[in-house]
Protein backbone atom coordinates (compact mmCIF):
# COMPACT_ATOMS: atom_id res chain seq x y z
CA UNK A 1 0.00 0.00 0.00
CA UNK A 2 2.92 2.11 0.43
CA UNK A 3 3.47 2.66 -3.32
CA UNK A 4 0.72 4.58 -3.65
CA UNK A 5 0.03 8.44 -1.42
CA UNK A 6 -2.79 6.35 -0.01
CA UNK A 7 -3.70 9.76 2.32
CA UNK A 8 -4.88 11.69 -0.70
CA UNK A 9 -6.04 9.13 -2.48
CA UNK A 10 -8.27 7.69 0.48
CA UNK A 11 -9.63 11.80 0.98
CA UNK A 12 -10.16 12.26 -2.51
CA UNK A 13 -12.06 8.41 -3.10
CA UNK A 14 -14.15 9.65 0.17
CA UNK A 15 -14.79 13.41 -1.22
CA UNK A 16 -16.78 12.23 -4.95
CA UNK A 17 -18.33 9.24 -2.69
CA UNK A 18 -20.43 12.15 -0.57
CA UNK A 19 -20.50 13.82 -4.21
CA UNK A 20 -22.51 11.24 -6.02
CA UNK A 21 -25.76 12.09 -4.01
CA UNK A 22 -25.28 13.26 -0.45
CA UNK A 23 -23.25 16.28 -1.32
CA UNK A 24 -23.31 18.90 -4.01
CA UNK A 25 -23.28 16.84 -6.95
CA UNK A 26 -20.89 18.76 -9.17
CA UNK A 27 -19.52 15.92 -10.72
CA UNK A 28 -16.91 14.93 -9.30
CA UNK A 29 -18.27 11.17 -8.89
CA UNK A 30 -18.45 11.15 -12.84
CA UNK A 31 -15.10 9.04 -13.66
CA UNK A 32 -13.39 11.64 -15.99
CA UNK A 33 -13.57 13.73 -13.27
CA UNK A 34 -12.38 11.69 -9.92
CA UNK A 35 -10.22 9.80 -12.53
CA UNK A 36 -7.93 12.49 -13.51
CA UNK A 37 -7.74 14.22 -10.43
CA UNK A 38 -6.45 10.64 -9.41
CA UNK A 39 -3.98 10.23 -12.02
CA UNK A 40 -2.92 13.80 -10.86
CA UNK A 41 -2.54 12.40 -7.58
CA UNK A 42 -0.47 9.51 -8.59
CA UNK A 43 1.62 11.31 -11.04
CA UNK A 44 0.00 10.08 -14.28
CA UNK A 45 -2.70 12.29 -15.36
CA UNK A 46 -2.95 9.95 -18.83
CA UNK A 47 -3.52 7.24 -16.71
CA UNK A 48 -6.62 8.47 -15.09
CA UNK A 49 -7.78 10.40 -17.98
CA UNK A 50 -7.99 6.91 -20.18
CA UNK A 51 -9.04 4.76 -17.05
CA UNK A 52 -11.50 7.36 -15.81
CA UNK A 53 -12.90 7.90 -20.09
CA UNK A 54 -13.30 4.13 -20.29
CA UNK A 55 -15.35 3.89 -17.12
CA UNK A 56 -16.95 7.26 -18.21
CA UNK A 57 -18.63 5.43 -21.19
CA UNK A 58 -20.72 2.85 -18.47
CA UNK A 59 -21.59 5.96 -16.20
CA UNK A 60 -23.28 7.74 -19.25
CA UNK A 61 -25.96 4.51 -19.41
CA UNK A 62 -27.03 5.57 -15.73
CA UNK A 63 -29.84 7.59 -14.70
CA UNK A 64 -29.66 8.38 -11.30
CA UNK A 65 -33.22 9.17 -11.01
CA UNK A 66 -35.86 8.67 -7.73
CA UNK A 67 -35.44 5.09 -6.26
CA UNK A 68 -33.43 3.53 -9.08
CA UNK A 69 -30.36 1.78 -7.69
CA UNK A 70 -27.39 2.91 -9.37
CA UNK A 71 -23.57 2.03 -9.17
CA UNK A 72 -20.98 4.44 -6.83
CA UNK A 73 -18.20 4.93 -10.38
CA UNK A 74 -16.52 7.63 -7.99
CA UNK A 75 -14.44 5.82 -5.52
CA UNK A 76 -14.11 2.76 -8.18
CA UNK A 77 -12.46 4.78 -10.84
CA UNK A 78 -9.94 6.40 -7.82
CA UNK A 79 -8.91 2.81 -7.10
CA UNK A 80 -8.61 1.32 -10.99
CA UNK A 81 -6.84 4.70 -11.69
CA UNK A 82 -4.52 3.40 -8.44
CA UNK A 83 -4.07 0.25 -10.27
CA UNK A 84 -3.04 1.42 -13.23
CA UNK A 85 -0.83 4.62 -13.11
CA UNK A 86 2.56 3.76 -13.89
CA UNK A 87 1.95 0.69 -16.29
CA UNK A 88 1.59 0.45 -20.08
CA UNK A 89 -1.94 1.80 -20.98
CA UNK A 90 -2.32 -1.33 -23.18
CA UNK A 91 -1.01 -3.37 -20.02
CA UNK A 92 -3.60 -1.30 -17.67
CA UNK A 93 -6.54 -0.19 -19.17
CA UNK A 94 -8.22 -3.50 -19.70
CA UNK A 95 -7.75 -4.59 -15.95
CA UNK A 96 -8.00 -1.65 -14.36
CA UNK A 97 -11.63 -0.84 -15.99
CA UNK A 98 -12.46 -4.32 -15.13
CA UNK A 99 -11.62 -3.44 -11.29
CA UNK A 100 -13.41 -0.47 -11.43
CA UNK A 101 -16.93 -2.18 -13.02
CA UNK A 102 -16.92 -5.00 -10.08
CA UNK A 103 -16.22 -1.99 -7.70
CA UNK A 104 -18.67 0.49 -9.09
CA UNK A 105 -21.40 -2.22 -8.38
CA UNK A 106 -20.19 -3.34 -5.25
CA UNK A 107 -20.61 0.83 -4.60
CA UNK A 108 -24.24 0.31 -5.53
CA UNK A 109 -25.06 -1.94 -2.73
CA UNK A 110 -23.65 0.77 -0.28
CA UNK A 111 -26.15 3.03 -1.11
CA UNK A 112 -28.76 0.52 -0.50
CA UNK A 113 -27.09 -0.47 2.89
CA UNK A 114 -27.13 3.67 3.42
CA UNK A 115 -30.43 4.28 3.12
CA UNK A 116 -31.47 1.10 5.09
CA UNK A 117 -29.03 2.31 8.01
CA UNK A 118 -30.94 6.03 7.29
CA UNK A 119 -34.15 4.90 7.07
CA UNK A 120 -33.71 3.20 10.77
CA UNK A 121 -32.92 6.24 12.25
CA UNK A 122 -36.14 7.75 10.90
CA UNK A 123 -38.39 4.99 12.32
CA UNK A 124 -36.78 5.29 15.52
CA UNK A 125 -37.71 9.10 15.46
CA UNK A 126 -41.03 9.09 13.46
CA UNK A 127 -43.37 9.81 15.80
CA UNK A 128 -41.31 13.37 17.13
CA UNK A 129 -41.26 13.99 13.25
CA UNK A 130 -44.78 13.45 12.93
CA UNK A 131 -45.48 15.91 15.74
CA UNK A 132 -43.53 18.75 14.70
CA UNK A 133 -40.67 18.16 17.79
CA UNK A 134 -38.11 20.97 17.10
CA UNK A 135 -34.49 19.38 16.12
CA UNK A 136 -35.69 15.70 15.06
CA UNK A 137 -34.98 16.35 11.38
CA UNK A 138 -31.44 17.88 11.52
CA UNK A 139 -30.54 14.91 13.56
CA UNK A 140 -31.59 12.19 11.58
CA UNK A 141 -30.19 14.51 8.34
CA UNK A 142 -26.85 14.62 10.08
CA UNK A 143 -26.90 10.91 10.78
CA UNK A 144 -27.28 10.34 7.13
CA UNK A 145 -24.45 12.52 6.22
CA UNK A 146 -21.76 10.97 8.54
CA UNK A 147 -23.45 7.22 7.42
CA UNK A 148 -22.60 7.94 3.98
CA UNK A 149 -19.00 9.66 4.84
CA UNK A 150 -18.10 6.23 6.48
CA UNK A 151 -19.76 4.44 3.51
CA UNK A 152 -17.59 6.14 1.08
CA UNK A 153 -14.25 5.93 3.09
CA UNK A 154 -14.83 2.55 3.47
CA UNK A 155 -15.43 1.87 0.04
CA UNK A 156 -12.64 4.24 -1.13
CA UNK A 157 -10.20 1.85 1.27
CA UNK A 158 -11.65 -1.10 -0.18
CA UNK A 159 -10.94 0.07 -3.51
CA UNK A 160 -7.32 0.46 -2.75
CA UNK A 161 -6.64 -2.45 -1.07
CA UNK A 162 -7.98 -4.38 -4.38
CA UNK A 163 -5.86 -2.14 -6.01
CA UNK A 164 -2.61 -2.74 -3.82
CA UNK A 165 -3.63 -6.37 -4.44
CA UNK A 166 -3.91 -6.88 -7.79
CA UNK A 167 -1.00 -5.02 -8.49
CA UNK A 168 0.99 -7.75 -7.14
CA UNK A 169 -0.99 -10.45 -9.28
CA UNK A 170 1.49 -11.77 -12.15
CA UNK A 171 0.86 -9.64 -15.40
CA UNK A 172 -1.13 -11.29 -18.67
CA UNK A 173 0.71 -11.51 -22.06
CA UNK A 174 0.57 -8.83 -24.50
CA UNK A 175 -2.11 -10.61 -26.30
CA UNK A 176 -4.60 -10.82 -23.64
CA UNK A 177 -4.19 -7.16 -22.11
CA UNK A 178 -5.07 -5.94 -25.85
CA UNK A 179 -7.91 -8.37 -26.08
CA UNK A 180 -9.07 -7.37 -22.23
CA UNK A 181 -8.58 -3.53 -23.48
CA UNK A 182 -10.63 -4.20 -26.80
CA UNK A 183 -13.46 -5.71 -24.83
CA UNK A 184 -13.76 -3.45 -21.93
CA UNK A 185 -13.79 -0.18 -25.07
CA UNK A 186 -16.20 -2.41 -26.70
CA UNK A 187 -18.45 -2.94 -23.06
CA UNK A 188 -18.00 0.73 -22.72
CA UNK A 189 -19.47 1.74 -26.52
CA UNK A 190 -22.33 -1.11 -25.95
CA UNK A 191 -23.26 1.15 -22.89
CA UNK A 192 -22.65 4.79 -24.00
CA UNK A 193 -24.36 3.71 -27.54
CA UNK A 194 -27.26 1.90 -26.13
CA UNK A 195 -27.71 4.55 -23.28
CA UNK A 196 -28.24 7.33 -25.65
CA UNK A 197 -30.44 5.40 -28.22
CA UNK A 198 -33.05 4.42 -25.30
CA UNK A 199 -32.40 8.41 -24.26
CA UNK A 200 -33.31 9.71 -27.50
CA UNK A 201 -36.70 8.34 -27.44
CA UNK A 202 -38.32 10.83 -30.49
CA UNK A 203 -36.97 10.59 -33.74
CA UNK A 204 -35.70 14.02 -33.34
CA UNK A 205 -33.34 13.94 -30.84
CA UNK A 206 -32.02 10.25 -32.63
CA UNK A 207 -31.24 13.11 -35.88
CA UNK A 208 -29.04 14.66 -33.51
CA UNK A 209 -27.35 12.15 -32.37
CA UNK A 210 -26.85 10.56 -35.85
CA UNK A 211 -25.87 14.02 -36.80
CA UNK A 212 -23.40 14.53 -33.86
CA UNK A 213 -22.00 11.12 -34.84
CA UNK A 214 -21.38 12.04 -38.64
CA UNK A 215 -19.30 14.66 -37.59
CA UNK A 216 -17.10 12.99 -35.11
CA UNK A 217 -16.54 10.47 -37.79
CA UNK A 218 -15.83 13.25 -40.14
CA UNK A 219 -13.30 14.74 -37.68
CA UNK A 220 -11.73 11.54 -37.37
CA UNK A 221 -11.28 11.17 -41.19
CA UNK A 222 -9.81 14.31 -41.27
CA UNK A 223 -6.91 13.66 -38.74
CA UNK B 1 -31.49 36.89 4.56
CA UNK B 2 -29.47 35.03 6.93
CA UNK B 3 -32.41 32.48 6.72
CA UNK B 4 -32.39 32.16 2.94
CA UNK B 5 -28.20 31.93 3.01
CA UNK B 6 -28.49 28.50 5.61
CA UNK B 7 -31.73 27.43 3.47
CA UNK B 8 -29.24 28.01 0.15
CA UNK B 9 -26.21 26.19 1.63
CA UNK B 10 -28.71 23.33 3.16
CA UNK B 11 -30.07 22.65 -0.27
CA UNK B 12 -26.99 20.78 -1.46
CA UNK B 13 -27.07 17.87 0.85
CA UNK B 14 -30.73 17.31 0.41
CA UNK B 15 -30.27 13.89 -0.88
CA UNK B 16 -28.02 12.94 2.51
CA UNK B 17 -30.78 11.40 4.46
CA UNK B 18 -32.94 9.81 1.64
CA UNK B 19 -34.80 6.70 2.33
CA UNK B 20 -37.90 4.89 0.77
CA UNK B 21 -40.35 5.63 3.22
CA UNK B 22 -39.67 9.38 2.69
CA UNK B 23 -37.74 10.00 -0.12
CA UNK B 24 -36.15 13.43 0.46
CA UNK B 25 -39.07 14.44 3.08
CA UNK B 26 -36.33 15.05 5.81
CA UNK B 27 -33.85 17.21 3.18
CA UNK B 28 -36.70 19.55 2.70
CA UNK B 29 -37.58 19.53 6.30
CA UNK B 30 -34.06 20.70 6.85
CA UNK B 31 -33.56 23.03 4.29
CA UNK B 32 -36.88 24.68 5.33
CA UNK B 33 -35.80 25.43 8.73
CA UNK B 34 -34.15 28.43 8.56
CA UNK B 35 -36.91 29.93 6.93
CA UNK B 36 -39.43 28.92 9.28
CA UNK B 37 -38.28 31.19 12.24
CA UNK B 38 -40.68 33.78 12.16
CA UNK B 39 -43.26 30.99 13.03
CA UNK B 40 -41.48 30.21 16.37
CA UNK B 41 -43.35 33.06 18.22
CA UNK B 42 -46.64 31.11 17.29
CA UNK B 43 -45.18 27.31 19.02
CA UNK B 44 -48.00 24.96 17.67
CA UNK B 45 -47.81 27.00 14.08
CA UNK B 46 -44.24 25.86 13.91
CA UNK B 47 -44.62 22.63 15.09
CA UNK B 48 -47.22 21.79 12.36
CA UNK B 49 -45.26 23.82 9.82
CA UNK B 50 -42.20 21.13 10.88
CA UNK B 51 -44.26 18.23 10.92
CA UNK B 52 -45.33 18.85 7.03
CA UNK B 53 -42.20 19.61 6.09
CA UNK B 54 -41.07 16.57 7.17
CA UNK B 55 -43.12 14.74 5.01
CA UNK B 56 -43.04 12.73 1.83
CA UNK B 57 -41.53 14.49 -1.20
CA UNK B 58 -39.39 13.61 -4.50
CA UNK B 59 -38.08 15.89 -7.09
CA UNK B 60 -34.92 16.41 -9.13
CA UNK B 61 -32.40 18.07 -6.02
CA UNK B 62 -31.42 20.97 -7.69
CA UNK B 63 -35.03 22.18 -8.48
CA UNK B 64 -36.36 21.19 -5.01
CA UNK B 65 -35.27 24.77 -4.03
CA UNK B 66 -38.45 25.89 -5.62
CA UNK B 67 -40.43 23.34 -3.45
CA UNK B 68 -38.75 24.55 -0.33
CA UNK B 69 -39.55 28.38 -1.01
CA UNK B 70 -43.16 27.86 -2.18
CA UNK B 71 -43.84 25.67 0.88
CA UNK B 72 -42.07 28.11 2.93
CA UNK B 73 -44.11 31.04 1.39
CA UNK B 74 -47.18 28.98 2.13
CA UNK B 75 -46.62 28.21 5.75
CA UNK B 76 -45.58 31.92 6.88
CA UNK B 77 -48.53 33.10 5.10
CA UNK B 78 -50.88 31.30 7.08
CA UNK B 79 -52.19 29.08 4.12
CA UNK B 80 -54.65 25.97 5.36
CA UNK B 81 -52.50 22.52 5.82
CA UNK B 82 -54.13 20.58 3.72
CA UNK B 83 -53.43 23.01 0.82
CA UNK B 84 -50.05 23.19 1.60
CA UNK B 85 -49.67 19.36 1.69
CA UNK B 86 -51.33 19.61 -1.48
CA UNK B 87 -49.04 21.45 -3.08
CA UNK B 88 -46.16 19.80 -1.61
CA UNK B 89 -48.00 16.52 -3.68
CA UNK B 90 -48.39 18.55 -6.75
CA UNK B 91 -44.96 20.03 -6.93
CA UNK B 92 -43.30 16.28 -6.53
CA UNK B 93 -43.77 14.93 -10.23
CA UNK B 94 -43.32 18.14 -12.62
CA UNK B 95 -39.86 19.51 -10.22
CA UNK B 96 -38.57 15.78 -10.70
CA UNK B 97 -39.73 15.11 -14.65
CA UNK B 98 -38.43 18.92 -15.35
CA UNK B 99 -35.42 18.18 -13.55
CA UNK B 100 -34.38 14.96 -15.29
CA UNK B 101 -34.98 15.68 -18.27
CA UNK B 102 -32.94 19.45 -17.54
CA UNK B 103 -29.92 17.97 -16.07
CA UNK B 104 -29.80 14.03 -15.74
CA UNK B 105 -30.77 13.29 -19.33
CA UNK B 106 -29.40 16.85 -20.79
CA UNK B 107 -26.84 19.38 -18.79
CA UNK B 108 -24.90 15.90 -17.39
CA UNK B 109 -24.77 14.00 -20.78
CA UNK B 110 -23.38 17.38 -22.52
CA UNK B 111 -21.37 18.56 -20.12
CA UNK B 112 -19.51 14.92 -19.93
CA UNK B 113 -19.89 14.52 -23.84
CA UNK B 114 -17.78 18.27 -24.30
CA UNK B 115 -15.32 17.06 -21.77
CA UNK B 116 -14.49 13.54 -23.72
CA UNK B 117 -14.16 15.75 -26.99
CA UNK B 118 -11.53 18.10 -25.55
CA UNK B 119 -9.67 15.29 -23.77
CA UNK B 120 -9.32 13.48 -27.25
CA UNK B 121 -8.48 16.97 -28.81
CA UNK B 122 -5.33 17.21 -26.30
CA UNK B 123 -6.83 19.84 -23.35
CA UNK B 124 -6.70 17.10 -21.08
CA UNK B 125 -7.48 18.79 -17.50
CA UNK B 126 -7.86 21.94 -18.36
CA UNK B 127 -11.18 21.08 -20.36
CA UNK B 128 -12.28 18.82 -17.11
CA UNK B 129 -11.43 21.59 -15.04
CA UNK B 130 -13.41 24.03 -16.89
CA UNK B 131 -16.27 21.92 -17.41
CA UNK B 132 -16.81 21.16 -13.75
CA UNK B 133 -16.37 24.90 -13.34
CA UNK B 134 -19.24 25.36 -15.54
CA UNK B 135 -21.57 22.82 -14.68
CA UNK B 136 -21.61 23.63 -10.76
CA UNK B 137 -21.64 27.93 -11.78
CA UNK B 138 -25.30 26.50 -13.39
CA UNK B 139 -26.18 24.10 -11.15
CA UNK B 140 -25.67 26.91 -8.36
CA UNK B 141 -27.84 29.57 -10.23
CA UNK B 142 -30.39 27.08 -10.65
CA UNK B 143 -30.97 26.10 -7.13
CA UNK B 144 -30.64 29.94 -5.87
CA UNK B 145 -33.51 30.59 -8.91
CA UNK B 146 -35.50 27.65 -7.63
CA UNK B 147 -35.42 29.01 -4.30
CA UNK B 148 -35.90 32.90 -5.17
CA UNK B 149 -39.26 31.85 -7.67
CA UNK B 150 -40.39 29.50 -4.83
CA UNK B 151 -40.15 32.41 -2.06
CA UNK B 152 -41.96 34.93 -4.33
CA UNK B 153 -44.65 32.99 -5.88
CA UNK B 154 -45.84 30.57 -2.93
CA UNK B 155 -48.56 28.50 -3.78
CA UNK B 156 -48.62 29.90 -7.53
CA UNK B 157 -45.47 28.46 -8.08
CA UNK B 158 -46.51 25.96 -10.63
CA UNK B 159 -47.73 28.93 -12.93
CA UNK B 160 -44.86 30.45 -12.62
CA UNK B 161 -42.51 27.84 -13.43
CA UNK B 162 -44.56 26.66 -16.66
CA UNK B 163 -44.42 30.17 -18.09
CA UNK B 164 -40.36 30.32 -17.13
CA UNK B 165 -37.51 29.46 -19.26
CA UNK B 166 -37.41 26.06 -17.85
CA UNK B 167 -39.82 23.78 -19.62
CA UNK B 168 -38.08 25.45 -22.92
CA UNK B 169 -34.60 24.42 -22.22
CA UNK B 170 -35.02 20.84 -20.56
CA UNK B 171 -35.71 19.55 -24.06
CA UNK B 172 -33.38 21.34 -25.77
CA UNK B 173 -30.51 20.23 -23.29
CA UNK B 174 -30.85 16.67 -24.61
CA UNK B 175 -30.83 17.70 -28.16
CA UNK B 176 -27.19 19.00 -27.22
CA UNK B 177 -26.40 16.16 -25.33
CA UNK B 178 -27.56 13.78 -28.22
CA UNK B 179 -25.36 16.00 -30.76
CA UNK B 180 -22.13 15.80 -28.05
CA UNK B 181 -22.40 12.50 -27.38
CA UNK B 182 -22.57 11.19 -30.78
CA UNK B 183 -19.72 13.20 -31.66
CA UNK B 184 -17.83 12.40 -29.29
CA UNK B 185 -18.19 8.38 -29.88
CA UNK B 186 -15.76 7.61 -32.70
CA UNK B 187 -13.37 10.28 -31.11
CA UNK B 188 -13.21 8.61 -27.90
CA UNK B 189 -12.77 5.24 -29.78
CA UNK B 190 -10.00 6.40 -31.54
CA UNK B 191 -8.55 8.16 -28.75
CA UNK B 192 -8.52 4.79 -26.57
CA UNK B 193 -7.55 2.53 -29.04
CA UNK B 194 -4.56 4.52 -30.02
CA UNK B 195 -1.66 2.44 -30.06
CA UNK B 196 -3.16 -1.00 -31.09
CA UNK B 197 -1.52 -0.52 -34.78
CA UNK B 198 -4.71 0.23 -36.50
CA UNK B 199 -6.57 2.96 -34.60
CA UNK B 200 -9.27 4.40 -37.28
CA UNK B 201 -9.84 0.42 -38.25
CA UNK B 202 -10.11 -0.52 -35.14
CA UNK B 203 -11.79 2.16 -33.96
CA UNK B 204 -14.30 1.88 -36.49
CA UNK B 205 -15.14 -1.85 -36.23
CA UNK B 206 -15.36 -1.25 -32.62
CA UNK B 207 -17.77 1.32 -32.61
CA UNK B 208 -19.77 -0.21 -35.87
CA UNK B 209 -20.27 -3.21 -33.71
CA UNK B 210 -21.18 -1.42 -30.47
CA UNK B 211 -23.67 0.11 -32.18
CA UNK B 212 -25.14 -2.70 -34.03
CA UNK B 213 -25.50 -4.40 -30.30
CA UNK B 214 -26.81 -1.12 -28.83
CA UNK B 215 -29.78 -0.81 -31.52
CA UNK B 216 -30.25 -4.54 -30.80
CA UNK B 217 -31.03 -4.02 -27.79
CA UNK B 218 -32.56 -0.63 -27.54
CA UNK B 219 -36.18 -2.40 -26.55
CA UNK B 220 -34.92 -4.99 -23.90
CA UNK B 221 -31.56 -3.06 -22.43
CA UNK B 222 -28.56 -5.42 -20.98
CA UNK B 223 -26.37 -4.50 -18.60
CA UNK B 224 -23.06 -3.32 -20.19
CA UNK B 225 -20.77 -4.17 -17.22
CA UNK B 226 -21.81 -7.61 -17.01
CA UNK B 227 -21.77 -8.43 -20.55
CA UNK B 228 -18.01 -6.85 -20.35
CA UNK B 229 -17.66 -8.75 -17.34
CA UNK B 230 -18.68 -11.92 -18.87
CA UNK B 231 -16.71 -11.32 -22.18
CA UNK B 232 -13.43 -10.58 -19.91
CA UNK B 233 -14.12 -13.72 -18.24
CA UNK B 234 -14.31 -15.81 -21.48
CA UNK B 235 -11.57 -13.74 -22.90
CA UNK B 236 -9.27 -14.98 -20.26
CA UNK B 237 -10.43 -18.50 -20.61
CA UNK B 238 -10.02 -18.65 -24.54
CA UNK B 239 -6.02 -16.87 -23.84
CA UNK B 240 -5.55 -19.65 -20.48
CA UNK B 241 -6.81 -23.08 -22.89
CA UNK B 242 -4.99 -21.66 -26.01
CA UNK B 243 -1.59 -21.23 -24.52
Amino acid sequence: MTEFPLAALLIWGTVVGLDLASMLQGLFNRPLVAGAVAGVILNDPMAGLRIGLALELFALDVLPVGASRYPDYGAATVAAVAFGAGQAWTAALGPAVLLGLVLAHFGGLTIVLHRRVTAWALARAEAALDRGAPGIAPKIHLAGVLADLIRSAALAAIGLLAAALLKHAPQLDVGTQRALAIVVVAGGFVAVIGGALRRAGSPRRMLWLAGGLALGVLGLGLR
Amino acid sequence: MIGLARTFLRLASLQASWTYERMQGIGIAVAMEPLLVPLAENPDRASAARARSAQYFNAHPFLAGAAVGALARAELDGEPGERILRLRTALSGPLGALGDQLFWAGVVPAAMGLAMLGVTQGYGLGVIALTVLGYNALRIAVTAWGLRIGLAHGIRVAHAISESWLPRAAPRAGDVAAVLIGAAVPMVAAWLLRGSGEPVRASVLVVAGAAALGVLTMRRPLSAPALTVGAAALTLLWRWSAA
